[in-house]
């Protein structure tokens, strides 16, 4: 496959009264055409700040990209300047927001907001630009569109206003769409619906997605691999089946077995103890192991490197290496791995 | 759970709109009939705008209801009451609300946020004792003494969801609403609260209402589950029975959108959607039990229709 993206131990710090925050530790990451990436992790794991990276969208000051490459069609992202970076921002790179009530202008009709970049991207005259709104907004499925294009923000249901911006995001034919949590404010009735659309749409304009979000359900709809992000790093990689079926890391684990699904009747939940790493003082070792029960003596010492558990899954942990001991994953872990699609086979 | 059938509250077609008389009038609950045992956890869900949050904070009349009756242990929570009547009421029935950030009082100690209550229903002899109950309530929600002396603005979602526990259970309720306790969480945190008030419920013999979206949460936690759509509970069964046997189309569609963690289901998933033009409009629809201990709102003919259907699964 062919890689669209590369990112390449991206750092970025946010400076504050307190001292530094690395909000991001080191990230290496490939996208490839046409794939749904999904980046998933506790808040303040590092996963919008990454994508926002991307974007150029790091506010500077306080942050500051500290290390690292994010290299697209040849270029290095984290090097740009931002003239050149309002370029590929919108026209080759474009995000849809988490909530659809604050990312549109309250004051501007849809069709301009929609017009805007297609204006100034594809230099596109207004008529011309109008034909295409009202084309898009069809494409995301917006009833009476000649009507609507008309309209404003508050005149649009939750549902109908993350459509608009999806129309908006998709204006230039990016090529990499960043999706920042973008069902998370919706009713999961729409949200089925949004991600269905998302799904349809990538086929037809052939980009590629980055998706991040929180809810596990969702990143098993939408997406063929998923990186799993703690304390700012990426601490397991691979296809949605390695995620899902085959986890490797003890937070996956955790976080697989905190989340119940139809068939758990467990008396207890699984609860990852503890809270989230204090990212101004990072800890030494593995970030996880102080709410790890399978921690080690090396996991307070040393950081784990990534071990390759096959051709597409990747795993940052000790447990990984040839001399730690065998342990069992948590049994609802246990359990949902018996239910992938491989293993029926072979029974 | 659900062994003792004693009925805690009643709640009989209970209406609440808002904005009476004007164009702009809204119906958020319009006739609302059910039942919350004793010991139970009842979960109600529904799509945002479906009353589920009137419903709850009408019960504990936060809103006056504009119709129909709330009976908690064979009482009238609505209606004319004396100062004294009501604080014994309230003192039964407490809340826990959503947005952790914004229920807490941001100039207030978390000593004196969980002793409000005590203070206000002389629960405490002396400064001993009040501190003591306090320091007894954070430990129970798995805080310590040193968060006393803190202000909300020192803790993190999880840990202020559970200082609004903590004043929750500070005056010994018997019923707490939960409106949507978990979802302004994070995945991790919301696992460490749901088993928090597991606990709790255990212990002090808390009955719950719990309102959520998240069907999965809410299946796992809840003996019971009541389905609501626009202002009105369309179904209401066993929690196993809900998502095993879902008739009414609404729950159907309900069900079929949640996203589970299993890749290989929701390749092969199929939505279905809900057509509110599909039902018999021939008479006003009532709520009837199809099988025991499950309800559906349904017209007759509908209901001899879903009947049939049951028995073909069966067969």
């Amino acid at each position: 496959m062919e890689k669209i993206l590369e990112i390449k131990d991206l750092k970025v710090h946010f400076n504050t009264f307190a001292g530094t925050v690395q909000a991001v530790r080191g990230v290496s990451l490939d996208l490839y055409k046409g794939e749904t990436l999904a980046i998933v992790g506790e808040s303040g794991s590092g996963k919008s700040v990454t994508s926002k990276a991307l974007m150029g969208l790091i506010p500077k000051p306080p942050g500051e990209i500290a290390g690292g490459e994010i290299l697209f069609e040849g270029k290095d992202l984290a090097k740009l300047t931002e003239k050149e970076m309002q370029n590929v921002r919108g026209a080759d790179i474009s995000m849809i927001f988490q909530d659809p009530m604050t990312s549109l202008n309250p004051t501007m009709t849809i069709g301009k907001q929609i017009m805007e970049g297609i204006i100034k991207h594809r230099k596109l005259g207004k008529t011309e630009a109008h034909k295409l709104a009202l084309e898009l907004l069809k494409l995301v499925g917006i009833p009476n569109p000649d009507v609507r294009i008309k309209q404003y923000p508050h005149q649009f249901s939750g549902g109908m206003r993350q459509r608009v911006v999806i129309a908006i995001a998709l204006a230039c034919n990016p090529k990499i769409l960043i999706a920042d949590e973008p069902t998370t404010a919706l009713d999961v009735t729409i949200q089925a619906q949004i991600l269905d659309l998302m799904k349809n749409l990538q086929k037809q304009v052939d980009t590629s997605i980055i998706f991040i979000t929180h809810d596990l359900g969702v990143v098993a709809n939408v997406a063929d691999r998923v990186a799993v992000m703690y304390g700012g790093k990426i601490v397991e990689i691979g296809t949605v089946d390695d995620i899902f079926y085959n986890p490797q890391h003890p937070y996956t684990w955790g976080l697989i077995s905190s989340m119940p699904d139809l068939d758990t009747n467990e008396d207890e939940l699984y609860a990852i103890p503890g809270s989230p790493p204090d990212l101004l003082n990072p800890p030494i070792g593995d970030a996880f192991a102080p709410r790890n029960p399978f921690a080690m003596k090396i996991d307070l010492e040393q950081e784990p490197p990534m071990f390759k558990v096959s051709e597409t899954h990747y795993a940052a942990t000790w447990l990984l290496h040839p001399d730690a001991p065998k342990v069992e994953p948590p049994e609802a872990v246990k359990k949902r791995m018996k239910k992938s699609p491989n293993k029926k086979e072979e029974n | 759970m659900a062994g003792t059938q004693e009925k805690l509250l009643e709640i009989q077609n209970l209406k609440q709109h808002f904005n009476i008389g004007k164009p702009n009038e809204v119906k958020a609950v319009d006739g609302l009939t059910f039942d919350i045992y004793k010991g139970e956890t009842l979960g109600l869900v529904g799509e945002s705008g479906c009353g589920k949050s009137t419903t709850g904070r009408t019960i504990i009349r936060l809103y006056d209801a504009t119709d129909g009756k709330v009976v908690f242990k064979g009482e009238d929570v609505h209606g004319k009451k004396n100062r004294s009547q009501l604080k014994s009421l309230n003192r039964k029935m407490q809340m826990i609300f959503q947005d952790p950030y914004a229920s807490l009082n941001p100039r207030m100690k978390v000593e004196d946020i969980i002793a409000e209550g005590i203070d206000i229903h002389g629960l405490a002899k002396n400064k001993e004792e009040r501190k003591q109950k306090v320091v007894d309530l954070l430990e129970q929600v798995g805080l310590n003494k040193e968060h006393a002396n803190r202000y909300p603005h020192e803790f993190s979602g999880g840990q202020r969801q559970r200082i609004g526990i903590a004043r929750a259970l500070a005056v010994d309720p018997e019923f707490i609403i939960a409106d949507e306790p978990i979802s302004a969480l994070d995945v991790s945190i919301q696992a460490q609260v749901v088993n928090l008030l597991k606990d709790l419920q255990k212990q002090h013999k808390l009955t719950y209402l719990f309102i959520a979206h998240d069907l999965s949460m809410v299946k796992y936690i809840s003996d019971r589950i009541g389905v609501m759509y626009f202002g009105n509970m369309v179904e209401l069964a066993d929690a196993d029975e809900l998502y095993s046997n879902p008739i009414h189309p609404y729950t159907k569609s309900l069900l079929s959108a949640i996203p589970l963690p299993d890749p290989d289901y929701e390749r092969n998933r199929r939505r279905i959607a809900y057509d509110p033009s599909q039902h018999d409009t021939s008479e006003e629809p009532e709520f009837r039990e199809i099988r025991p201990r499950h309800w559906v709102l349904c017209t007759t003919k509908e209901f001899e229709a879903y009947k049939q259907e049951f028995q073909n699964k069966e067969s």
